[in-house]
């Protein structure tokens, strides 16, 4: 991100940057900076209030009055707790010990209702990186269950450019989109630690997953290994 | 994020040795006119780009580099995205893709006349990357001509 502005601005164009790591634009130097506390993924620091977005917009552009630099202003705000366990912790602070439903495939079609809720309530929807139709998933379903099993496992839908593992993790994101969505569609109070929490402890999705990650881990495999840190940790 | 000293030690070890490109000076390029007649462009490095596009792919050979091109006028409904981390809560940007990639905040800006106008077209990188070599010589480059093509005057960088 940094690097960009570096380029960019020498290039003569203008750059104003948002930064989540303070201590990296500090080390890159990229022109002009607004750094803030919000945790990654939350860049202008709160969805769906476009009011707040503007506060932050209108301090990063503040930087533009600074007639030398590097300029690198922090944003007033604390950011509050993060909401966001992974797979293990949220397998440690429940032992494992709840029930898992259904065959995953059949667990996709009973969200199916909330997830298409979502997605007319939204107008959007964050599914569609492998590029198959949700309506298609329990194929993705019994792909990832050979996955987990055994490596030669392969779709039809993985286009030629694309490996399979690199394939697994487009699954796997279409999938985790899918169930987010309808798990928001469904309980719209869960805060987003109920909502991981949920995912990784409840869903036989999120154990399907989990399961991908335990067998490539075991391989002993790099570039495996770094497939399995992209699918849950 | 909150400052590296206040978190945990697992991220903060991981932020701290992430190797970042470091240089010598930083070049400066003010606006050469009041903001309210420039023309801004969002370049991000979120991993987004258009439904139909190709998602960035981690088998891309020298590390995945390339970059997408976003209309300014795309639906937020056409846009995902294919980011390799997942050190990142994505329920925000699967309730609102302006928290990351502000196209309509910016969009209100130019109809406010803060900013002039909108650019043609917005830009996606991959983020997190550790090798940015291939982004500061060559297709970062590329982009600045392109985004200078398009008239760009400011250029707004979003990280996820």
């Amino acid at each position: 991100m940094s690097v960009l502005a570096r380029v960019f601005e020498e290039a003569g164009l203008t750059t104003v940057a948002i930064a989540l790591v303070r201590e990296h634009a500090e080390r890159v130097q990229p022109p002009r900076a607004l750094w803030v506390p919000f945790y990654f993924g939350y860049t202008m620091g709160k969805p769906d209030d476009p009011d707040y977005q503007h506060q932050v917009l209108a301090a990063a552009l503040g930087t533009l009055d600074a007639a030398a630099g590097p300029v690198l202003a922090d944003y007033p705000e604390d950011a509050g707790p993060l909401g966001m366990p992974q797979a293990s912790e949220v397998a440690a602070s429940t032992n494992g010990d709840t029930v898992k439903p259904l065959d995953a495939a059949d667990e996709i079609t009973a969200l199916r209702g909330y997830y298409e809720r979502w997605q007319e309530q939204r107008g959007r929807t964050a599914v569609g990186v492998t590029g198959i139709p949700q309506r298609r998933f329990r194929g993705i379903i019994r792909f990832l269950e050979a996955y987990a099993e055994r490596d030669d496992a392969d779709m039809d839908e993985r286009p030629a450019d694309v490996s399979v593992p690199q394939f697994v993790r487009y699954c796997a994101d279409d999938l985790k989109a899918f169930c987010y969505e309808a798990r928001m569609a469904q309980r719209p109070s869960d805060t987003e630690a109920d909502i991981h929490t949920w995912f990784w402890s409840e869903t036989a999705v999120g154990s399907l997953i989990d399961s991908i990650t335990q067998r490539l881990n075991a391989t002993g495999d790099a570039k495996l290994q770094a497939t399995a840190y992209g699918l849950s940790r | 994020m909150p400052r590296l000293s206040v978190l945990s030690e697992v991220q903060r070890q991981m932020l701290q040795f992430f190797p970042c490109m470091e240089a010598d000076g930083t070049p400066w390029s003010p606006l050469s006119k009041p903001l309210n007649q420039t023309t801004a462009a969002i370049v991000t490095t979120a991993g987004l780009h258009l439904r139909d596009d190709k998602p960035f792919n981690r088998d891309h050979p020298g590390g995945e580099s390339t970059y997408r091109v976003i209309p300014s006028d795309s639906d937020a409904a056409d846009i995902v995205q294919s980011h390799f981390s997942i050190g990142f809560d994505r329920t925000a940007i699967y309730r609102d893709i302006n928290i990351t990639f502000p196209m309509d905040r910016v969009r209100e800006l130019a109809e406010r006349g803060v900013i002039g106008s909108v650019a043609p077209n917005h830009y996606s990188f991959m983020g997190a990357l550790r090798d940015c070599t291939v982004v500061a010589e060559q297709t970062g480059p590329e982009v600045a001509q392109r985004l200078k093509a398009e008239g760009v005057d400011l250029v707004l960088l979003t990280p996820t």
